[in-house]
């Protein structure tokens, strides 16, 4: 019986590693939500960007991956600046699906610039930190995994502190709560879309090279599934909730592998969903929704 | 927006087009390739006409390859195993779809907006992990299996009957979303649309029109299914996958939504467009070109391509004043 524990504990660690990534992606996403009411469902393919940006200069610098995150989230951030300038400024406030829509069109854009540069291969690299394993009791847990998850901390905490601490970070927070009000404060509303919509797309970036460090396989089209169940996170935890956002994340990474190991990998990206589903039947608010609006 | 006014106004074009979709095959002879795009153009025009119908009534989906893939398998697995004519079986995946459609339907008739995209979403995932790991004994997991042609090759001219008998198909499903938008569920559906509580006021429960139009969608989309892989001749699960989840979508805005005119003029156009760049040998880069067409049609055309003459007549007007 005590392998067995073992056994689950190790799943129970790869769900919390899992957790992590989708928490950086959900968290993104609410922040985005929060300032902007906008739902970008092409915030995947900032993950996948991320996981190339790390993965080209890997090759072609040979640092430890773990330095990349000081490229690849500056280079995300500018991503996003851009990509909200151009993309969703001139459709807000013009109706929920446009979002959507213009959301397909970027998926589309990115996936396949992508793949002209880097061709549509999967691809992985590897950790310098790879095969080293650190044993807690009966469980043997790979290093990179526990770098990941403090690295995930380290991000949250960071954020924590530039949204409470920082004059930016508390703008950002106020025209999350009330738009207008922020705005009669004269705060530039505009720019903190901008902003966030940077912000988050360079968390997506950090999780990209998290995803990429980790030694897991990624082709252009890798980013939709996760971003889609990174949404699934917010709507489960609370739209606009960060602390929802990471408990969802966590319960999300959980879940799915405590399903792939009981019945088979090919249910693991269903059962988020069917898990969404039915919080929804019951709230169709979602779990922490704020009714109507 | 009335769609009855819409259509009246643009009769002439529409004729013409129907001249034109009519004489095609004589047009361009037995040219295989050529007949092979129109006959998917055609296949794709009935599904983006049923993916629409569904924005009709304020919904949406962002997961419609559930009813693509629900109608292929159905009728197919109706085709293999029980010897039927294909095009028999057409209206078996049909009925199939729209039944798990109107089950869907039950779970979305609340939701709005992005959880009802998500939702949908999910349900295609959904389904297709059910068909490649418990279903797979019938389905023949990522494989798939191969299923009889809608009109067997050795009869001469097999191409060409089909593209008529799929333009009969479009037409007809055309034909009846028109009746039923001019009708009174196509006002209801319309009060609906646009406001779910004034049409409550009014004494219209939205809950069986809603249904009605999941179930009649999802009808719609298993047909178009089940004609797509009688085209192909093989079934595999990427029928559910996201892609085709989302090309309706494109073509309805590109065309112009909540138009019945609109998927039409959308599938076509992004249809000639997605084989004309690949005969530059573009492969990666026309979806690109798609991606930026979508961004820029949404963001300066908001109503799609069937409002380019007018958009354009406004600014010719607005220049002379």
């Amino acid at each position: 019986m005590d392998g067995g524990i073992a056994v689950l504990g190790q799943v129970a660690f790869w769900g919390l590693y899992a957790g992590c990534i989708y928490i950086l992606l959900a968290t993104g996403l609410n922040l985005i939500f929060g300032v902007m009411k906008v739902v970008n469902f092409a915030h995947g393919e900032f993950l996948m960007l991320g996981t190339y940006v790390t993965f080209f200069f890997f090759v072609i610098s040979g640092f430890n991956p773990y330095i990349l995150l000081f490229l690849s989230i500056p280079i995300l951030i500018s991503v996003g600046v851009v990509v909200e300038r151009l993309c969703f400024r001139p459709i807000l406030g013009t109706g929920k699906l446009n979002e959507i829509f213009i959301s397909l069109g970027l998926i589309y854009i990115f996936q396949n610039a992508v793949a002209m540069i880097w061709t549509d291969e999967w691809r992985s690299m590897k950790s310098p930190f790879a095969d080293m394993t650190i044993s807690a009791g009966p469980i043997q847990l790979p290093l990179d995994y526990i770098i990941i998850v403090a690295i995930t901390a380290l991000i949250l905490v960071g954020l924590h502190i530039f949204l409470h601490r920082t004059t930016t970070g508390k703008a950002i927070r106020a025209s999350s709560q009330n738009r207008k009000g922020a705005m009669l404060m004269g705060i530039n509303v505009e720019r903190m879309d901008m902003l966030t919509f940077g912000i988050g797309a360079g968390l997506a970036g950090a999780a990209g090279t998290l995803w990429a460090v980790s030694g897991q396989v990624f082709n252009p089209y890798m980013g939709s599934v996760p971003a889609i169940k990174g949404f699934a996170i917010i709507i489960l935890g609370g739209l606009g909730s960060i602390p929802g956002a990471i408990v969802g994340g966590l319960a999300i990474g959980m879940v799915e592998n405590f399903t792939a190991f009981f019945l088979g990998g090919s249910w693991k990206d269903a059962i988020s969903f069917i898990l969404l589903i039915i919080v929804l039947l019951v709230r169709p608010t979602g779990l922490f929704g704020e009714g109507q609006e | 927006m009335n769609p009855r006014n819409l259509l009246s106004r643009r009769n002439l074009p529409f004729a013409a087009l129907l001249v034109l979709a009519l004489a095609m095959p004589l047009l361009i002879g037995q040219n295989m390739y050529f007949l092979t795009i129109l006959v998917l153009m055609l296949i794709f025009i009935i599904y983006s006409s049923a993916w629409n119908f569904l924005t009709f009534s304020g919904q949406g989906s962002l997961g419609h390859a559930a009813f693509l893939g629900l109608g292929g398998y159905a009728s197919s697995l109706a085709a293999v195993h029980f010897g039927l004519p294909p095009l028999a079986t057409l209206l078996l995946g049909g009925i199939f779809s729209a039944f798990i459609g109107l089950l869907i339907g039950v779970t979305c008739v609340r939701l709005r907006e992005w959880f009802l995209a998500m939702v949908t979403f999910g349900f295609a995932v959904i389904i297709q992990t059910l068909v490649v790991s418990q279903l797979a004994p019938l389905t023949g997991g990522w494989d798939g299996y191969a299923v009889p042609k809608l009109v067997p090759s050795p009869i001469p001219g097999a191409l060409s009957i089909e593209y008529y008998l799929v333009l009969a198909i479009a037409i007809l499903v055309l034909v009846l979303f028109w009746f039923i938008l001019r009708s009174r569920i196509g006002l209801a559906l319309a009060a609906i649309r646009e406001n779910e509580t004034e049409a409550r006021a009014a004494g219209i429960n939205p809950v069986p029109f809603k249904l009605f139009a999941f179930g009649l969608s999802a009808f719609v989309s298993g047909i178009a299914g089940g004609l797509e892989i009688f085209h192909f001749g093989y079934i595999t699960p990427e029928i559910f996958g996201i892609d085709l989840s989302f090309w309706p979508v494109i073509y309805s805005i590109t065309g112009g939504l909540g138009t019945l005119a609109g998927p039409v003029i959308g599938t076509i156009v992004v249809t000639l467009l997605w084989d004309g760049l690949s005969i530059f040998g573009l492969t990666y880069a026309r979806f690109i070109i798609i991606g930026v067409l979508l961004v820029l049609i949404i963001i300066f055309l908001p109503r799609g391509l069937i409002s380019l003459p007018e958009e354009i007549a406004r600014k010719i007007r607005g220049r002379k004043e």
